[in-house]
This record gives C-alpha cells, structure tokens and sequence, in this order.
C-alpha cells in the first residue's frame, strides 16, 4: 500500500474501519473521496491511488467516479468553491447575467480559481433549489434567490472574513 | 418463430431476435454505432431508429432494443425514421475533426458509413469543437479521442465483456472521455478488439498505422494458429508485408474477438532474419538444386544405410497440408512413421485426447460460453487459449460457476474458484469431487458400469491439501450438483498421461445422469489435433529418434517446420545427438537453431502465403486463404523508400514454396520415376473417421467442420491403475511445469517484433510456503544447479497455487533446457540463492 501508508495513521485507520463495515468497498468509494479531499483540500493523484488501495478498485473505476461527480476536484481549488446552478430553471430566472456579474466581480473565468485562491467557481447540473432560483452553493451551503447584490453580500462577507484570519491582510 | 415485415420483406427469426438482426438476415443494414451482437444492446446511440408501423410498437423505435414479435411491420426508409437518424448523425459529427485523410480506420470506418448512409453532408454548426489529450496505451494500440462518438462499446468490451480494469469513461457531459487513469500500456490482453470494435478511428492498430490505406490492401479469410483454438481472422497485406489481422466471425468460436497474441503475432512473416534463401551447407542455392541435393542426399542414405536410418519430425504448427504429405512422403519411401511430438508424454496426452473426442460430448468455445458450470482442469486458459478465458468469463456473466483445477496461479478475467492442486493430484481431486457431487439417487440410476466407475473415483486422501479450504471445496461441490449443462475443460500440458481420458469419462458418466456435459480439451499447438490423427498408432517416440541417433543407428533427420530445441529438455544432448547425423534437412520459415546447422535448409511459406487447413483442438477443420504471394517485404528491401520503379518478373526473397510441395517434390526425386504421391488433405479427410460428412474440396463450410468421430471407444470407462496416485511426501523435490503465457512464450509470435515490444522478464512461480521453508523471497533471482548446467530465475511467490511446483513460463529468451530427463525434477538441494 505504498500511497496509504503515506496518509496520517488515525485517518488511514478511520478509513479502513469504514470501509471494512461496508457491505462492499466499492459502495464507500464516494465517501472515501470526500474525506481525503476533506482533509488535502482536492483529491491530488496520489490520493486517488491512496484511496484506489484502500478501496481495491482500480485508479481508472475511482476516475470514473471522480471526474463524473461533481463534489470530487481532482484539481486544487479555491480556499471557497462556488457552484452555480447550471439547468434550465435558473436559466429561466436570469442565471446568465448573474454568473457574468459573479465571474467579472472575481475578475476569473468558469472554473477558474481567483488568484488569492480564495474563490473557485464551477457550473454544476441541477441543484434541486429550482423554487428558489436561481441558486448556487458556496462551501456546500445553498444561497437561493439570487440578485447582484445578494452575490455581493455573499463574497464581501467571505473576503472580510477571510482578512480578519491572522497571517492575512 | 415470430414473423415480422420489413420494408415489405417478411421474415420469421428465431425468438429473442432483435429487429436489427432481422434486418441484417434480410440483407438490409440498419445503421448503429452502440450495437454489437457479441455485447448486446444498450440503446445509447440512437443511430438505428426505424418507424414500427404496426404492431405493439408504433413510431420512431430502436430497432436494437426491441425483440422481433408477431405483427410487427417496420419501415427503415420511413421519412420520420430517416430524419430522425439524419439529425443523429449530425449531432454525432459536431465535433469529429474531419481527418480522415490521415486516419487509419478511412475507407473501413463506420462513421463514415452511417456518415453517408444518414444523409449527413453539409455541416452547419459553426461552434468551436472540444478536442482532448491522448493517451499512450501501449505498444499496441494508438489513441485519437477526438474522433470519438461516444459509442460506448470500447469500455462496455473491456470492462464488461473482458473483465479488465484499467480503461473506461471518465468525465460527464460534452467532456466524456475514454481512457486510462494515466498514459500507460492496456493491462487485457484482448485490447486490440477496441481497434474493431470502434466504430471510428479512435483505437488504431500501432504496426499498421501510417503504412497502408485500407483500400489498398489484399485481404483474405484466414486463420489464427498461436494456439489450439483457431480463432478466424482477417489477414490484409500490401507491398509483399502482412501488416494487420483482424477478428472474424464463426458460429462455432461464438464472437468476432481474437485475443492480441493472434492479432499481433504475426510478425514471422515479414522478419528480417527470416530464412529465405535455400542453403547447401553454408552457401546459398535456389531451392530447385537445394530440393534437388537434399532428396539425393537422402537417397543416398536410404540405399546405404536403408530407410529406417531416416527420421521426420512434424509439428503442430504445421498445416495439415504438410502433416498429410509429411506422412505419405514415410509411407511412400518405407521411412519410418513421422513424429509430430518431441515431448513422448505430450505425445500421450494429445494422441489420448484426440482420440476419445466425440460427438457424445464435444463442445465449441460457444457452448462453453453458454455452459452453466466450467471445470477446467490442469489448464490455465488464459495463457494456454486466451480467448477460453473469454468464453468462461461469458458463462460466468450468465450465471455459471466457474472451477479451475490447476498447480498455476490463476490470472483468468472472471470471479472463479481456483484451487491450486498439483499434477499427480489432480485426477484424485477431480474424481472425487464428481463422485462427492453425485446424490445418491443419481448414482443409483447410473448404469451399472458407471456405477463401477463411480465406486472407485477416490475420496477423502486428495482432499486434505484443501482442509482449510472447505468453503472452496462445497461451492464447487454445490455448483456441480446444481448444473445442468456443465462442461469440462481438460489440458494436455502440465497434466499426467491419465488425465484426458479421465476427463473424458467423466464427462460421459456426467452426460449420463445429467443429460448434458460437455468436454473441451486444450490442446498444445494450432495443429495439435492433426498431429495426433497423423501420429499413427505406433509406439515409438522422438525420444527414440533421439536414442537411435546417439547410436549411430538413425543418419537422416528432416526436420518439418519444428524445432525440437523448443521442447526437448535436454538442449546438449540433443546438440550432441544432432552432431552424429549425417545428414540434417530443415523446412521451415522460422530462424531456428537447426536452420543454422542443417546441411540442407528449404525455406517454406508461411501461412499467409498459400492455402492451409488446420484442425482445432474441436476437431474443427478450418481452411485460411492465402492473402498474398510473399516475397521479402517491400519496406525492406527498398529501405522504405519508393517501390522500385523498374520491373521483374521476379518477386525478390519469393524462392520458397509450400512445405508439403517441397517434400512432395523430393519424395518424386527420390522415389525415382511413377512413384509420385498423391498427399491431399482431402484424400485423407475422406477416409477419415466421419467420412460421409467429411469437407471436400468443393465443400468448405464458411466455419468450418467439426470432425470427429459419434462415438469414441467402444468401452465406456476403462479405468486405469494408477490412475489416482500420491506423490510422496518426503521427496524433497520440486517438479518444474514449463508452461505457456499470453505473450512471449509461442513459437511464432516470439518472432513478432510488436509483440517482444510487450516486454517481461523471465520468472518462476513458487508457492508462498515453499518459497518461505527454502529462505526465498520475492524478486530474488533463484539457481538450480541441473544434470545440463545451471538455470538462473527470478522468483515470484504466490500463495494460491500447488505446493512443490514451480512453474516457469517457457519464455524464449530462457534456455530452460538443462534436465536429463522429461519428468523436470528439481531437488530442493540443488537451489540456492544467486
Ligand atoms: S472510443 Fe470508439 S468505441 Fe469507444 S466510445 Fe468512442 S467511438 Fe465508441
Ligand atoms: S485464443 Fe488462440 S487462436 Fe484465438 S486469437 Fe488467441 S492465440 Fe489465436
Ligand atoms: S445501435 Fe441502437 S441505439 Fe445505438
């Protein structure tokens, strides 16, 4: 297990136990994923090769799966990831001009990474708040109902906090 | 049967037959990109929508979803059908690059079919395309996403059909992508069916690819002949080179698939050190005057030192074409009978096989695949007949159980139970595990002989290796008693002499309380089958040949396309034995040894290059067409530049003829005037043991034809002693298998420059405790000090495999060869690290 053997021991065995549980490794392949990148930030490919020995799957069946879903980075992000809603619904209810406005405030591009590494921003298929659109999720928690100025509070919000971190400015 | 219409035409097919396959029967192809028979149906495409207009269907359908039924009426021009496929294809080429000039799947590409076909010309969508990164997948397969249309088969092959985890899809939307984790060589050895499979250019074969356009080159049905079981293929050729195989379809075989040691293999056909000029000791002839000096030669003997002090070795790679002239080419000169095995035991097991083959229980690889329990014994079907493994790992996808018996480790691509047992058990386990899983009803309505015979298959003793193992030992049990149409798998390598026909008893003594078993032997070599037909029934062994030569007794050898070398174990006492002769001829097309030393050599086509028939290890008479006239490669001898510009009549590197033309030719010199033969393959077919049916020359059935006899030996279970026998347990020995793997170990792909592209290195496989009671570990390199020199390995331990085995693939850089004798026993004493 040359990659496991290289993550903290209380987590490897945390891990272990988890999926020893499972009726089957491969059902614990999502939430293995999440609390490797839980803890390095994105799944780099050293921890899909970590998570790859754990599960006994291939790398390239945890490849499958990572790269479908969307909650798995297989690139480093922002210290804030923001996922805008991208269906129909929110289309309907201005998604486009709101994006824009979001994308040129943070000066970056879809899927873009601002560069203070505060903020990525990512499309992501329905979020399921489509009564509330348009909706997007900053840090996995939903922001519905969305206006320019409501985009603002939100990122004005998350920058001053991020100032008052100490080592910061 | 259920009938349906389609465009006015009706058929009736079988039940459960797609309405894309009725098409197809009527002669009418529906396009597709995502069916494939062999895979199944997904319905991803949408390429191949018909209107239904009557029946329990109504409007656009897939026609490769839904099961032909009763009242069905379809129309495949209907104008719905056709704009709907119209609007398929467009959304399918939005981001194709368009480069087909330089792709090699143009001119055999089904996207350009479906292309034309969906009435597809005018691009309109002016948006940019999305392009991706390719892969390195190995030394086989070249990779170009961006042709892909997201057809699904390739990983819907490798993962599902293949059992192989190491190429799928990744990514999601417009991104989806079909690849590896990371660049790297394609782990299934099945891989090169993705350049068939894939209805675009995306997967292209590496040797070929930028040589030949598709159009361009000759193409023939022909044949694999890397292993016993004969896959059919396509061979294509252009400018004197054979540059790709491709899969074909046979009923028989069950798919299109061929694994990538047969399509890959093939390389001793175009090899720059391919003997192909005749030789007179060390100087080069035409081949007339080389015939010519070899059938003097021989005369020569035969009247000094009389026919007997002449031998012929075959070969079962070999076409029967040769083997049937080899042996009227004895018969006629009163030589004695040809041997076509240099391994006596080998020569046993075959000759034991082939003989209790029959209609009563012979399977195809296609019944394999649809058998509901496999128990292979002694064989290693991945490495021995890669695409067994394939057809297991179908029976498995369907429900069967799948049982290997056998001292390797097992690599096979399926969920199976393997228990490693070793040769000398392997009879007793096999018996008494068929004698456990008898109910005792079923052995009461055995019939009495059987009953027997079922008495005396062991019990308990062969079990205990397996104690700790009793988990194993009820599920094949329970799986064996279950089975209704199960099928034994039985090889003729690592097996002792008793084997084959004790697997061919037991799957009689099977049919009879179940109804149904079947019975697959592995055999060692394309034309194993043959040799074993044509060995004649004598007693006699090469390892005679080999005694009578020490002796001075046998002066003549002509070696026919074989290497004795290959398989004798003793390489310096063959030398030496070879160093008597006076006289050593060598047909062949492949650079052995013997070729070097022989006073005579003849160079004979390969099998792309004249007309073959082969027996599969079935029984199945198979014929492959030549595909071109051969000579030396165009590349070559131009040095890859232009094709000469002036002409000849001449092919360059063209002087060799077929083997059995050249020994007919010689037995005509040598047998003087009206003693021509008449060594026909048909002439022998016919008199063969199921005559009436017997293929003839203007009757080739496109799959060929299975011929063995209804019943084989008139007495059902002659049981054997010794049968079931213990090795010691004090002997503090190991016996070494020296057995084949995928890649590496054949005779003629060793000679495939792609092929030694795949490389590994020589090892040795050693059971875990074993390894850890001599003080072995993993990866350290191992030597045996034997009777003819010492043999270094590297070591690899496993712990599912037999104990007081090693087993070493035969790779042909290794010179294995250094045992007295065939039984390869290595004492404990003699191992060291080195
Ligand atoms: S690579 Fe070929 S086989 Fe695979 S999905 Fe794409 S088009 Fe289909
Ligand atoms: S399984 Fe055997 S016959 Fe078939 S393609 Fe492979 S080597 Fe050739
Ligand atoms: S062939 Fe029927 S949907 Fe693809």
């Amino acid at each position: 297990m040359a990659y496991a053997d290289l993550l903290p021991g209380e987590m490897r065995r945390k891990l272990a136990q988890k999926i020893a549980e499972s009726e089957t490794a491969r059902e614990q392949a999502i939430d293995v994923m999440t609390i490797l990148q839980g803890h390095f930030g994105y799944m780099s490919d050293e921890a899909m090769l970590a998570a790859s020995e754990l599960l006994a799957m291939t790398p390239l069946e945890l490849e499958e799966l990572a790269t479908f879903y969307n909650f798995i980075y297989r690139q480093p992000v922002g210290e804030h990831v923001i996922h805008v809603c991208d269906s129909a619904i929110c289309w309907m209810h201005g998604h486009e001009s709101l994006l824009d406005h979001l994308l040129s405030r943070l000066e970056i591009r879809l899927g873009e990474t601002t560069e203070d590494g505060l903020f990525t921003v990512l499309p992501v298929c329905c979020l399921g708040y489509c009564d509330h659109a348009p909706a997007m999720l900053v840090d996995r928690r939903i922001h519905g109902e969305l206006t320019r100025e409501k985009i603002d509070r939100i990122l004005t919000k998350l920058i001053e906090e991020s100032h008052s971190l100490p080592g910061r400015k | 049967m259920p009938r349906i219409i389609i465009d006015g035409l009706e058929i009736e097919v079988p039940q459960g037959t797609k309405v894309i396959d009725a098409a197809e029967r009527l002669g009418i192809m529906i396009p597709r990109f995502c069916y494939l028979k062999s895979l199944g149906a997904v319905g991803a495409c949408r390429m191949c929508a018909v209107t239904f207009l009557q029946g329990p269907f109504k409007g656009v359908q897939m026609s490769c979803m839904i099961d032909v039924q009763d009242g069905m009426s379809v129309s495949t021009t209907h104008e719905e059908a056709v704009a709907f496929r119209k609007q398929v294809i467009e959304w399918l080429m939005l981001n194709h690059p368009h480069d087909c000039p330089v792709c090699d799947e143009g001119g055999q590409c089904l996207l350009q079919d479906e292309t034309v076909s969906g009435g597809h010309g005018i691009r309109r969508y002016r948006g940019k395309k999305r392009t991706y990164r390719n892969q390195y997948l190995g030394v086989f397969i070249a990779h170009e996403m961006n042709r892909c249309i997201h057809c699904y088969r390739c990983s819907r092959f490798y993962q599902e059909y293949c059992g192989y985890r190491d190429l799928g899809v990744l990514q999601m939307a417009d991104r989806v992508y079909f690849g590896r984790f990371e660049d790297g060589q394609l782990e299934s050895p099945f891989s090169g069916n993705l350049v068939d499979l894939c209805p675009t250019g995306v997967y292209t074969d590496i040797p070929a690819r930028h040589k030949v356009r598709s159009w361009d080159l000759n193409r023939s049905p022909s044949l694999c002949i890397h292993c016993s079981l004969g896959c059919n293929t396509v061979a294509n050729a252009r400018h004197r080179t054979v540059w790709r195989v491709e899969g074909r379809f046979n009923e028989a075989l069950g798919s299109e698939f061929i694994c990538d040691r047969g399509r890959f293999g093939f390389g001793h056909t175009n090899h720059p050190i391919r003997p192909r000029r005749a030789k007179e000791g060390s100087s080069f002839v035409s081949l007339k005057d080389a015939m010519k000096s070899a059938a003097e030669k021989l005369r020569h003997i035969h009247a000094t030192f009389g026919a007997q002090a002449i031998a012929c070795l075959g070969s079962a790679r070999n076409s029967l074409e040769t083997q049937t002239t080899l042996r009227s080419f004895c018969e006629g000169l009163r030589l004695p009978e040809p041997h076509f095995f240099v391994n006596p035991h080998v020569k046993k097991k075959v000759c034991g096989a082939v003989a209790r083959l029959d209609e009563r229980v012979a399977v195809s690889l296609n019944q394999v695949a649809h058998a509901d329990f496999v128990l292979a014994v002694g064989t290693d079907p991945l490495n021995e007949a890669p695409m067994l493994a394939l057809a297991m790992r179908q029976a498995q996808r369907q429900g069967a159980s799948l049982v290997v018996l056998d001292p390797r480790p097992s690599f096979l691509p399926a969920p199976h139970v393997h228990m490693g047992v070793a040769p000398e058990a392997l009879n007793g386990v096999l018996g008494g595990l068929v004698r456990k899983a008898m109910e005792p009803g079923e052995r009461e309505n055995t019939a009495l002989r059987s009953r027997g015979f079922l008495q005396s298959l062991p019990g308990e003793p062969f079990f205990r290796a397996f104690s700790d193992e009793q988990e194993k030992v009820d599920a094949v049990l329970s799986g064996l008693k279950k089975s209704r149409n199960p099928v034994l798998v039985c090889g003729t390598e690592v097996v002792r002499e008793s084997t084959p026909s004790l697997c061919a008893d037991l799957a009689l003594l099977l049919k009879e309380v179940k109804g149904r078993c079947g019975l697959f032997y592995v055999l060692p070599g394309a034309n194993a089958f043959g040799s074993a037909l044509l060995s004649g029934s004598g007693e006699s062994t090469f390892l005679d040949v080999i005694q009578s030569m020490e002796r001075g007794f046998t002066k003549a050898l002509v070696l026919v396309e074989s290497d004795p070398f290959v398989h004798f174990p003793h390489q310096e006492r063959l030398r030496e034995a070879m160093k008597k002769l006076e006289l050593l001829v060598v047909l062949d097309h492949l650079p052995s040894l013997p070729v070097q030393t022989s006073q005579v050599f003849l160079p004979t086509s390969t099998l792309f290059e004249v007309d073959s028939t082969f027996i599969s290890q079935e029984g199945r008479v198979q014929w492959s067409r030549a595909v071109h006239e051969g000579g030396i490669p165009m590349e070559q001898w131009t040095g890859g530049t232009h094709p000469p510009r002036v002409h000849s009549t001449v092919i360059p590197g063209r002087d060799f003829r077929a083997c059995g033309e050249i020994l007919k030719e010689m037995a005509r010199i040598v047998g003087g005037k009206g003693k021509v033969f008449l060594p026909d393959p048909w002439s022998f077919l016919e008199r063969g043991p199921s005559a009436p049916e017997a293929p003839s020359r203007g009757n080739r059935p496109a799959d060929g034809k299975r011929l063995i006899p209804r019943e084989s030996s008139p007495e059902l279970f002659p049981l054997q002693e010794g049968h079931f026998t213990l090795r010691e347990e004090t002997e503090h020995a190991f016996e070494l298998l020296v057995v084949e793997a995928v890649f590496g170990t054949e005779e003629l792909s060793a000679h495939s420059p792609a092929m030694e592209k795949w490389e590994w290195e020589p090892h040795m496989w050693m059971h875990e405790q074993d390894a850890f009671e001599l003080g072995f570990s993993q990866d350290e390199v191992i030597g045996m000090d034997l009777d003819g020199g010492t043999l270094e390995v590297k070591l690899k331990v496993c712990p599912a495999m037999a104990r007081g085995v090693l087993v070493l693939p035969r790779h042909h850089r290794l010179q294995w060869q250094k045992f007295s004798d065939f039984s390869m026993r290595v004492p404990h004493d003699c191992m060291r690290k080195s």
